[in-house]
Formats: C-alpha cells, structure tokens, sequence
C-alpha cells in the first residue's frame, strides 16, 4: 500500500473541510480554511478558550488556518502524510465517519425499485508481538439471504448512494437482524484468522523462549531471585507474547438494488 | 492459539444508531475514514514504515540499516555505538518512530545530558513529529508520552519513584557510557526499570576497561555475555585465541550497531593525528622532581599534582594551596616560574596553524591562563565549557566562529556542541581515557566538515604524560579486540 501524496492529501484536507462545514478557498496547493465553531474544538486544542466564551457568552471567534500541501517551505503550514495536523484530522474522521446508513438512488422513471438490506462492516485485524502487520477486511452480508462477500467496500463506492430513501425506493424488511448479521461477519472473520499463516506468533515464541533461558542463565543458582528477575520476565512477555488485535473501523446499514 | 484482542466500541455506538438514539453519520466522512485506514496501513512485519510518514527527513543510508538491523535483528534491544558524528540521535528517532507507528510503542523516557535535553525535545518534535517534553517535576508524568530528562534528576528521589509508576514501552538512553559503573546510583536505577525496548547510545561502549562493556550490556540483556566470571574467563581466552576473540566480538555485535566512518557511503575528509612532544625547561623539571618527590598519603594525589604541572602552575596552585599543610617552599618557587614551555608550544603551533583552533584542557585554571597567555601574543580565544546554558552555548559558538580564533574547552565541553567550521584541535592535556578523546576529536569530525582534520596531542617527555600514553594505546588495543576497529585518536599508527 502506497501512502497518500500530496495532491491526495490537498483533496482528503478540501474535503474534510467542507464536509465539517467549514469554509474552504483553494489556491493550487495553498488552502484558506475558516474553521466551524465544532473544528476549531476538534482540532484546536483550545479547551480553555471556549470554555471562556461559553462562560462569558462572548463572541466566538473560530482559528482561520492556512495550509499547503507543498512540501517547499513557504506560505502555510505545511501538511504532508505523517504530520501531525493530519493524523489529528484523522482522529476527527474516525470519530464522524464511524457509522452510515445509506441508500442506492433508484432510476427516477421506475415506478417503485425494491431495496435489500445489507450490512457492512470493515475492519483492522493488527497482528502484534515484537513487531507488527495489519490487515484490512472490508464485509458486505446480505440481511435477507446471508449471502457473504469480502471486498465490499470497493464495490460500495462505485454505486451512487444518497443518506435518504428515495421516493420510489421501497426497503424490504431484513430478516437477518443487523446485530446477528454482525456475529456472523465476526464468525467469518475468526475463520480467516485461524486459517492464516501464524509462523510470525511461533517465531515470537522461540525468540522469546531463547532469550528467557538466556535470563535464567543469568540468575542461575540465585535462590531469592531479586525483583531485577521479574522485571525482566515481564518486558519479554510484553516484547514478544502474540497477539491479534481487531477493531472495527466502520460500517453501516446499505439498501441496494 | 494466540490471544484474540477485540473492542466492543463500535458495535455499541452502532446498537445506538438502530434504535435511533444516535444519528447516522456523513457518507463522505465515512469513505475518508476508510481511505485513510487503507493509507495508514503496516502492510508487513519488516521494513520501516516510518520513512513515509518523515517526507522532510532524509535519513543517510547508514542510519537506516542501523534502524532496521535493530528493530528486525536485534528486536528493539540494542547499543547504539557508532562512532561520533554519525547521527545516532536519528538512528533512535527512526527506531522510536518506527514503533510509535507500529502502535508497539505509547510511552518513552529518554534519559540524556542536562545539556542536550533541549536539543532532543527539539529534533524529535521538528525531524519526527514526536511530541516530547522536557520533564518538568511540576506536572504529572501521566499526561506527558514522551519525556526527556536528565540521568541526574531521573535516579534521584522523588523522581525516580515517579517514573517507575509509570509503565514505559520504550527507554533511550544518551550517553550511555555514563553507565559503566554498576555500583553507582544511576546504574542501578536504570537496571530496576522496566526495558520492553531499550537503545543506548555511545559511541564509546568501553573507555577504560572491558568490564563496562559488560556492564552495560548485562544492563540492556542481562545475561547475554553470561555471569561476570563467565565473561572474565572468556575475556582472557579471547587475548589468546582467535576463536574465541572472533566469539566475543560475534556476541557483542549481536546486541550493537557500530557504524565507522569508513564504511558509511559518505566521503569523509581525512583525520591526521601527531603527537607533539614538549621538553621542560630546566626549572619546570625541577619543580617536577620536587612534586614527585612530595610526601603525601595518597598516590592518586601525586599523580594529580603531576598532571596539573604539566598543564600550567596555575592549575597546580589551586590544588597545593587547598592541601591541609600546603608545601610553602614549592608555592614559592611555584610563583617564581615564568616559563611555561607548553603553553609556548601552543602559541607557535597556533601561530603555524593560522586558522580557527579548538584548544581541550583538563583545568579550569589552565583555560583562563591560557587565555590570558594567547591574548599577550596577539591571540584572540573564547572560553567554553558544558556547565553553560544552551543560549550561552550558541552565542560563545557565534563568537568563536565569527570574532575568534581560538576556543578554549574544557572537558565538559566536550558533548554537545558541533564546530565543523574549524578543523583543529590542540590537546592541551591529555585524559586518561582514550574515548575522551574521541568525544573531542568528534566535535570537528563530524557531518559537514570540508577540510582535512588536523590533531595535536601535546605530550611532555619524561613526565606522567608519557606513561598516559602508553596507558591510552593499550586501551585502544582492548578497545578494538573487542567491539572493532577505532578511527586514529594519538596518531595514524599502521596496524601490523
């Protein structure tokens, strides 16, 4: 996977923006950005300030933030992948784009278009011990016939879907209710894991074993092993004891033709 | 089976968006969360993620292989020893960074120098976007991730309670050679912390003798050279056989990374080392006799007179003045010397040199006499030592580069400050640990220098100069048999 570059990260940035309902004037890589009243809480790190003004019922005064995607030092704060800014923005996006639930728009000249209801759910299985990987699994499940399918996401975002139903749209009734549909999706995913190639978790297991006996060589004879001991015993265990760490990322509820 | 982690959050705020108590959230949003999710990704065990996330860093070759050898190899746990000028600082912001996206890595205490907390703060704020702080004992460690501080302030009482509550995932250690000695308090408060991931980082792991070496690495991984008395039999087998030398040297660098200059893809400028030897007047050997004859109770004490006459009389007199029963006659004849023939020496060399000059002295004394002394012949010089603050530091570094010709160091003023702009160094006075040496040395030789180095090591004839020197090759011998080979520090000798 390729992190995002600079045009991207003017887009995300333009999008954010607008998307937050705030003001947003772009100039090539330069943005001009009047933060909303709930930005500027977000992103801002002001607590003290509007804690004040709610205090003194003063006039707000939301930040006027200059960006630039160039990585040329000139005009702006200069955001590229991996500042801070952006991971901040991040955080904002996890927060408000955790949960949808979405409609395909329908063909206006049909008279009525039925809608199946389906659930996806995406999410970030992380595989930890000395070092790290993660994979992203992105999951549809059809409500009514619990037809299961991976990928769902990308085919999701070629669809034109719209937040209410439209007029002629008529939602069938799931007979999956979406929080069994949720075990199910958490069942499939269990059996990819189990199924997946674990040589990683067992390595960890050697090296840590290896270094253990190297640590108890240490302390070999000691009978009263000092705390020194444990210590120790502890930081291998949390070095290398596997683990897998799922998070849902996001997901929601899509009636589709 | 290995330990399934999982969060219920979502779900709960999904179970509120079904009954409606919540609303649904934006379509746009929600595709940006993904996108970025994709984007942020760590698609595989190896490599370093982190060079992504730094595209206004550009890390040199060396650093990098250095951070991948110690996450990959060496699993967080390593010395970082290369040798001074290198960048080693970037090596552990790499390696911190690298584990911080990882997600392996939440909370670092990073221990270094009084003098170059700042700086750290600083480069791993601006180079790495890591938000570290200066300890500062009026806040709670809890809200603070990264801090930096002091060796001094973290192993003294309340502070080094403070941070064993404190559960760090990672802890960097500047200057580690400051923890050769395992008797002392810093020492021991290192080795009660917990080291899930550990970097120490010196580009002398061993300054006077292998035990340091020992010590330090047992700190990091005890065990791992064996117990003292495995290490010590191995050590003297090692002086004897080839097998068991090439053993020691595989074990030690299967715990440090040492990059030399030599084998970094950068050009280097040469280091040419002479050492210059100086005759006593007839007086100043008088008075030599008469200190070595000097009945006093302690041999180190003798041994300290003599390394301070041969710095300057000034140096001495401090020391005399101060004993119990100060030895009148010599104070007397002591102020009836005028010669200081190595601080002639000096004045000449400068004088050849022509050019910007870093003089290192032992003695506070030394260095204002000396001061004096270069100002009477024309000289100009300013004074610098590792006591003064940052900004002080910045504005005597100023000076020096645009109003003088000479600085006049002392030892502290070894660490810390980078005067690649001057090409020469006078060692005034020698130390007794050779890695002493190479600290200074390494504040000229370093990134960014374009001229050939040149190193003077004065050396008085027939004096405890001498017997330093044989004393520093043979620690250099050690030195290399162990951990490798050592850039010219006394002189460009030839290796047999």
């Amino acid at each position: 996977m390729i992190a995002m570059n600079s045009q991207q990260i003017n887009q995300f940035l333009h999008d954010f923006f607008i998307e937050t309902g705030c003001d947003v004037e772009r100039q090539e890589e330069l943005l001009h950005v009047q933060l909303s009243i709930e930005m500027d809480k977000k992103i801002m790190n002001r607590p003290f300030y509007w804690r004040y003004i709610e205090a003194t019922n003063g006039e707000p005064n939301p930040a006027q933030l200059k960006l630039t995607t160039s990585l040329q030092r000139g005009q702006g704060e200069i955001i590229h992948f991996g500042s801070p800014r952006l991971q901040q923005i991040y955080r904002v996006v996890e927060e408000f784009g955790a949960y949808v639930q979405m409609y395909e728009e329908a063909d206006v000249t049909a008279s009525q278009v039925l809608l199946t209801p389906w659930l996806a759910v995406n999410y970030k299985v992380a595989y930890c011990c000395d070092c790290t990987k993660e994979v992203l699994y992105s999951f549809g499940l059809n409500l009514m016939t619990g037809y299961m399918v991976l990928d769902f996401h990308s085919s999701l975002i070629q669809k034109n879907l719209i937040p209410t139903k439209p007029a002629n749209g008529f939602c069938v009734q799931h007979i999956i209710a979406p929080q069994r549909g949720l075990e199910r999706i958490q069942a499939a995913l269990n059996e990819i894991i189990v199924e997946d190639d674990h040589t990683w978790a067992n390595e960890a297991i050697v090296k840590w074993q290896r270094e253990q006996r190297i640590l108890d060589y240490f302390y070999d004879g000691v009978d009263d092993k000092p705390e020194m001991y444990e210590i120790e015993k502890q930081a291998l265990q949390e070095r290398y004891g596997a683990k897998i760490k799922m998070t849902i990322v996001n997901g929601g509820l899509f009636y589709l033709k | 089976m290995v330990e399934i982690e999982q969060s219920t959050m979502w779900q709960e705020g999904f179970e509120n968006r079904l009954n409606g108590k919540l609303p649904w959230q934006n379509w746009s949003l929600y595709k940006m969360n993904y996108e970025m999710t994709q984007a942020n990704l760590i698609p595989d065990f190896s490599g370093l993620q982190c060079i992504k996330y730094l595209p206004m860093l550009t890390p040199l070759q060396h650093q990098i292989n250095a951070a991948t050898t110690v996450i990959e190899e060496m699993h967080g746990k390593a010395i970082l020893a290369d040798e001074v000028g290198l960048g080693k600082t970037i090596e552990a912001g790499l390696i911190l960074k690298e584990y911080m996206i990882r997600n392996l890595v939440q909370k670092a205490l990073i221990l270094a120098p009084a003098s170059l907390i700042s700086q750290w703060v600083e480069e791993l704020s601006m180079k790495f976007h890591i938000p570290a702080a200066a300890y500062n004992k009026k806040y709670s460690l809890d809200g603070c991730d990264v801090v930096v501080m002091s060796m001094d302030t973290a192993k003294k009482s309340p502070h080094s309670e403070r941070i064993y509550e404190q559960n760090y995932d990672i802890i960097i250690i500047d200057e580690a050679h400051k923890l050769k000695n395992h008797k002392t308090q810093v020492y021991q408060f290192v080795q009660g912390l917990k080291k899930k991931f550990c970097l120490l980082l010196t580009a002398t792991p061993i300054q006077n003798n292998i035990f340091e070496l020992f010590y330090l690495i047992s700190l990091l991984k005890p065990g791992h050279l064996g117990s003292y008395e495995a290490f010590q039999a191995a050590f003297s087998a090692s002086k004897h056989s080839a097998q068991h030398h090439e053993f020691l040297q595989e074990l030690v660098h299967q715990v440090m990374v040492r990059n030399r200059r030599d084998n970094t893809n950068i050009a280097w400028t040469k280091r040419h080392v002479q050492i210059v030897p100086i005759h006593f007047s007839p007086e100043e050997q008088a008075l030599y006799t008469q200190i070595s004859q000097l009945d006093v109770s302690n041999p180190i004490t003798r041994l300290t007179l003599q390394k301070e006459l041969c710095s300057s009389k000034e140096a001495l007199y401090e020391t005399l003045s101060k004993m119990p029963a100060p030895p009148e006659e010599i104070l007397a004849e002591l102020q009836q010397l005028t010669i200081n023939s190595k601080a002639q020496k000096t004045v000449e060399l400068i004088q050849q040199i022509n050019n910007k000059v870093i003089i290192f002295t032992e003695y506070r004394a030394t260095q204002q006499y000396l001061q004096a002394f270069l100002y009477e012949n024309g000289i100009t010089s300013v004074l610098f030592n590792g006591k003064f603050k940052k900004s002080k530091r910045d504005y005597m570094k100023h000076l020096f580069k645009e109003h003088a010709q000479v600085l006049i160091a002392t030892e502290a003023g070894g660490e810390g400050i980078n005067l690649q702009f001057c090409s020469h160094v006078i060692n005034y006075d020698l130390p007794w640990n050779p890695m002493k040496l190479e600290q200074r040395i390494g504040r000229v030789h370093r990134l960014g220098q374009n001229e050939d180095v040149q190193i003077y090591n004065l050396a008085i004839e027939n004096t405890i100069e001498q017997h330093i020197l044989s004393l520093l090759y043979k620690k250099i011998d050690v030195f290399e048999q162990v951990v490798g080979e050592l850039d010219a520090i006394l002189t460009n000798r030839s290796k047999e």
